[in-house]
């Protein structure tokens, strides 16, 4: 494991901003500027407007839908089939965590191959052959790439893995151990603590609101099990194989057509997702994190499933509160000084989403952080957002499309949801001119209807003693440890 | 200012690469310097409508004084706050607004600043890290400010962080010179000791053109970026060269260890590193390709053997780190629940010994090629990773070419050059052992 120079370099080392303070001698906040433009700056005014490159598409003969895009950059090819219903959102009730489970392990051997022959294989030639699958997702990801000239080889071991998994039992003892610690290890994160917390109170019992597997769900899995899911839920009826790379359309066709020839249809339907339970009104919790030295603040609600019209309105207005140098990281981190870091984004899909906005602070200053959290998020509902603010908003949203250009991947992801989603065909083409389409007004009729004090849900997660007293302010409390387990007070 | 084939100037055109090495094209580049001692590399690719522009300044942690530690990285978030022509918050403000994206981030060798664009804004990237290198606004509520989102960052990543304080007690426990010894986030004390008068001195001693090297990849037309360069950058004037740090590290001669207690921290953690020679040394690929065998992929020795086969921890592996002094080779394991952190250790030395007596498979050192021809085949993907290491192969080595030359340092490396370099410097000796166990919470309230 090479520190190789750019990924690790701009990951690990420190950073003045993330994607997502000693008070001063003599206690007291230090209010800075904030953002000042003294508008000298030679701004080229022409916003480079780009048409992202056309994929093509065709139906291989048992049902997968290609979706490529030509990469000649370098010799390198990238397949990822997608299949939609063996994501985790399809967990049968009581095994959170199955479709993982199987993802994890089809990658541990299959008829013909073991775990180890699988790895040095694709280790000798440079290459990966992943499976996964989200805890919340619809589909799980088979994933495999190389240099051109191995692509022959990882394809077949793609597909060996996808099709012919064996789940060794001493390979499912090995995981089981191994998830049990790292089970307990996340509990160790605040973020971790945090997200668990505010999924509940945002989904309830619905399947949206796991975030992991349980030690419960783990211990209870068999190898039948695994070979259920798979049989069931691994099939090409619904699935799309995305490729991007240093091939013809022609080549990848002739190669995905014969890799994947064994894999039939099952004919069954993909059971209907269904939409979790309405609100019922706000709540505050605090989950209990001894020795913390900062507190992880989460403010979220359910937010709108993809296709939904205010999508537009939701991306500008989540833009300008808790984009990259939104009005979160403004006022929390650039005037007060509370924070490194303050954001908001949301998530959609076929079914309802959700909406978060998140800072860590210091746990001194977790009552007037929260307070400027919450206030901000008032001023979205309350005043509209001044032209110059919406312009700034729109022109990056749109602007950053250029940038896309240099990652072929990030282009076809969008092909990839257009497909999922059932987007119009000409979804990308216009997706600029719909973002330019949104007005004040819009921003703030989203931000009235989705971040209403009754919809948001307040989850914070640090020190009892220092957090507790603001909380109590918003409302009733509910204390839990950091495993999870209500405290009675 | 430019002045293009006149004595005195760097201009690099490459050479062929020779057969069988890097995969994907040669990055060709020009490579001159200002008058005022700012060189300037720009490399065009015609293959998207962007532009990535970074700027590499000669200073990093390792430059701190004694009582300053962290200053460095609290000294690139002030970069952000202003300058003559630029507002507080107003350069990230114009670069996203425009489309684009931008970043800085310091470690022990060097500060580096970054954006990448669309290309038709190449002229304000290049404005505002021109605005900034020249004419830095220095004042108290900036610096008071950043103070605080720096001690946030630092508890952040660390002080909230399961084993983050073992992060900074091995770096203080396997070095004696005291310029890699700090983290490079540094203490909160001297954070909270920094003053405005600091500032000032650190910008005019190391935020000169002739301390700085700035790289351009993309889109663009070099004669008229570099007439650019030209009118931003050309009169900036420049300063007394800085004085080097002295990296030095003095012979290690004996095992160093310490067991830490760590209330965050659910299972114990062992984290071993032996001082190694600096980046680009002669036996620096031998590392590379050693780490690759110990710990590159699921097939490596210590994955196999230490965390599947005996299953002694959850994760384990190895890397070797680049800098531009003495660097640390190091091994890490989380403890598997249930087994013994003396377990894991021997473990790892004993894959280790393995390697160092053979034999290495041909498929094992086949694997460390194959992955140096793909890193070489991946950095045409990205306009900002071949800026960023066209700057830095340029400012420390004086050779940004390496960035075509150093996959055929890796195709070298033989199994007998692995077990030579594993034998000299994964020694008891040479090594430094922190050993982190995690502390029961003491009962809190409500409970």
């Amino acid at each position: 494991m090479k520190r190789h120079l750019f990924a690790i370099a701009l990951v690990a080392a420190l950073g003045a901003y993330v994607e997502g303070q000693q008070a001063p001698p003599g206690g007291a906040t230090t209010k800075a500027e904030g953002t000042v433009l003294k508008n000298k700056a030679p701004v080229n005014k022409d916003l480079l407007r780009v048409k992202l490159p056309k994929p093509q598409e065709a139906d291989l003969s048992n049902g997968v839908h290609l979706i490529f895009l030509e990469d000649r950059r370098t010799p390198q090819v990238n397949f990822s089939m997608i299949i939609d219903g063996a994501g985790g959102y399809y967990d049968p009730a009581g095994i959170p965590g199955l479709a993982g489970f199987t993802a994890t392990l089809m990658r541990e051997g299959t008829t013909t191959k073991t775990s180890e022959q699988i790895s040095e294989q694709l280790d000798r030639l440079a290459s990966a052959v992943s499976v996964n699958s989200g805890i919340t997702s619809p589909s799980a990801t088979v994933n495999g790439n190389g240099l051109t000239n191995n692509i022959d080889t990882v394809l077949a071991l793609m597909a060996d893995v996808l099709m012919n998994p064996s789940f060794p039992q001493t390979e499912i003892d090995r995981f089981k151990a191994r998830t049990r610690a790292l089970l307990m290890q996340q509990r160790t994160q605040p973020g971790f603590l945090a997200s668990e917390r505010l999924n509940k109170v945002i989904y309830g019992d619905h399947p949206m609101a796991r975030v992991s597997a349980t030690p419960a769900s783990l211990e209870a899995l068999t190898r039948d099990a695994l070979v259920e899911f798979h049989k069931t839920h691994f099939v090409p009826d619904r699935a799309v194989l995305g490729v991007t790379g240093d091939m013809t359309f022609e080549q990848v066709k002739a190669k995905a057509e014969a890799a994947f020839a064994g894999w039939k249809k099952s004919g069954a339907a993909l059971p209907a997702q269904t939409e979790a339970a309405a609100l019922s009104g706000p709540s505050v919790s605090l989950v209990v994190r001894p020795n913390s030295v900062q507190t992880s603040l989460r403010v979220g609600t359910q937010s709108i499933e993809r296709k939904d019209p205010d999508f537009f309105p939701l991306t500008v207005a989540n833009r300008i509160l808790g984009g990259p140098f939104g009005r979160l990281f403004e006022h929390l981190r650039e005037q007060k000084g509370y924070t490194y870091g303050a954001n908001s984004f949301f998530s959609s899909s076929r079914i309802r989403g959700a909406w978060t906005a998140s800072t860590d602070v210091r746990s001194e200053v977790t009552d007037p952080a929260l307070t400027d959290l919450l206030a901000e998020i008032k001023q979205m509902r309350d005043v509209p957002v001044p032209a110059k603010d919406l312009d700034n908003a729109k022109r990056a949203i749109v602007g950053s499309f250029a940038l896309l250009l240099e990652n072929p991947n990030a282009i076809l992801a969008n092909y990839i949801d257009r497909h999922f989603y059932g987007l119009p065909a000409d979804y990308w083409d216009t997706y600029a001119s719909k973002i330019e389409a949104v007005t004040a007004a819009d921003v703030q009729r989203v931000a009235q209807k989705y971040w209403t004090p009754e919809r948001l849900q307040i989850v914070a997660v640090g020190d009892l003693a220092k957090v507790e007293p603001a909380l109590k302010k918003l409302g009733t409390v509910q204390v839990f440890d950091a495993d999870g387990n209500p405290i009675s007070k | 200012m430019f002045r293009p084939f006149r004595a005195g100037l760097v201009f690099a055109l490459l050479a062929v690469v020779s057969a069988g090495a890097a995969d994907g094209p040669v990055i060709k580049f020009t490579d001159v310097k200002l008058k005022n001692g700012l060189r300037v590399i720009i490399s065009e690719d015609h293959t998207a409508p962007t532009v990535s522009v970074a700027v590499n300044y000669y200073v990093g942690s390792a430059d701190e004084r004694k009582g300053r530690t962290g200053f460095a990285h609290l000294f690139e978030h002030m970069m952000f706050k202003g300058s003559e022509n630029v507002g507080p918050g107003e350069h990230p403000a114009l670069i996203f607004t425009n489309g684009g994206s931008m970043n800085g981030t310091t470690n022990q060798d060097r500060t580096l600043y970054y954006e990448t664009v669309p290309a038709n804004q190449i002229e304000l990237a290049l404005f505002l890290e021109a605005d900034r290198m020249k004419s830095l606004d220095i004042n108290k509520a900036n610096l008071d400010n950043q103070r605080g989102a720096v001690q946030e960052e630092r508890r952040l990543r660390m002080d909230n962080q399961p084993y983050g304080k073992t992060f900074e007690v091995t770096g203080e426990q396997a070095y004696d010179n005291p310029a890699y010894k700090h983290s490079v986030i540094g203490s909160m004390e001297d954070l909270s000791a920094a003053n405005v008068d600091d500032v000032a001195t650190f910008f005019k001693t190391y935020y000169a053109p002739n301390n700085a090297v700035l790289s351009i990849v993309g889109d663009v037309d070099t004669k008229k970026t570099m007439a650019l360069i030209e009118k931003y950058f050309g009169a900036i004037a420049r300063q007394p060269d800085p004085k080097r740090p002295d990296l030095t590290e003095p012979p290690h001669t004996a095992e160093r260890r310490s067991t830490i207690e760590d209330p965050l921290a659910r299972l114990p953690r062992l984290d071993v590193s032996w001082i190694v020679p600096p980046a680009q040394s002669a036996d620096s690929p031998a590392l590379d390709v050693l780490s690759d065998v110990l710990s590159s992929g699921r097939s490596s020795r210590i994955n196999q053997v230490v965390v599947r086969e005996k299953q002694l921890a959850t994760s384990a592996g190895a890397f070797a780190a680049d800098s531009k002094g003495p660097g640390l080779f190091s091994a890490f394991a989380m403890v598997a629940p249930g087994k013994k952190v003396e377990e894991v250790e021997a473990a790892i030395y004993e894959e280790i010994e393995k390697v160092k007596n053979g034999p290495i498979a041909a498929w094992e050192i086949e694997k460390a090629h194959n992955g140096a021809r793909r890193n070489q085949a991946a950095q045409a993907t990205s306009t900002l990773a071949r800026a960023v290491q066209l700057g830095e192969y340029a400012m420390f080595y004086n050779d940004p070419n390496l960035i075509n030359t150093r996959t055929d340092k890796i195709l070298k490396v033989t199994a007998a050059d692995v077990q030579r370099v594993a034998k000299k410097y994964l020694t008891r000796e040479n090594r430094s052992v922190v050993i982190t166990l995690p502390k029961a919470a003491p009962p809190k309230g409500g409970q």
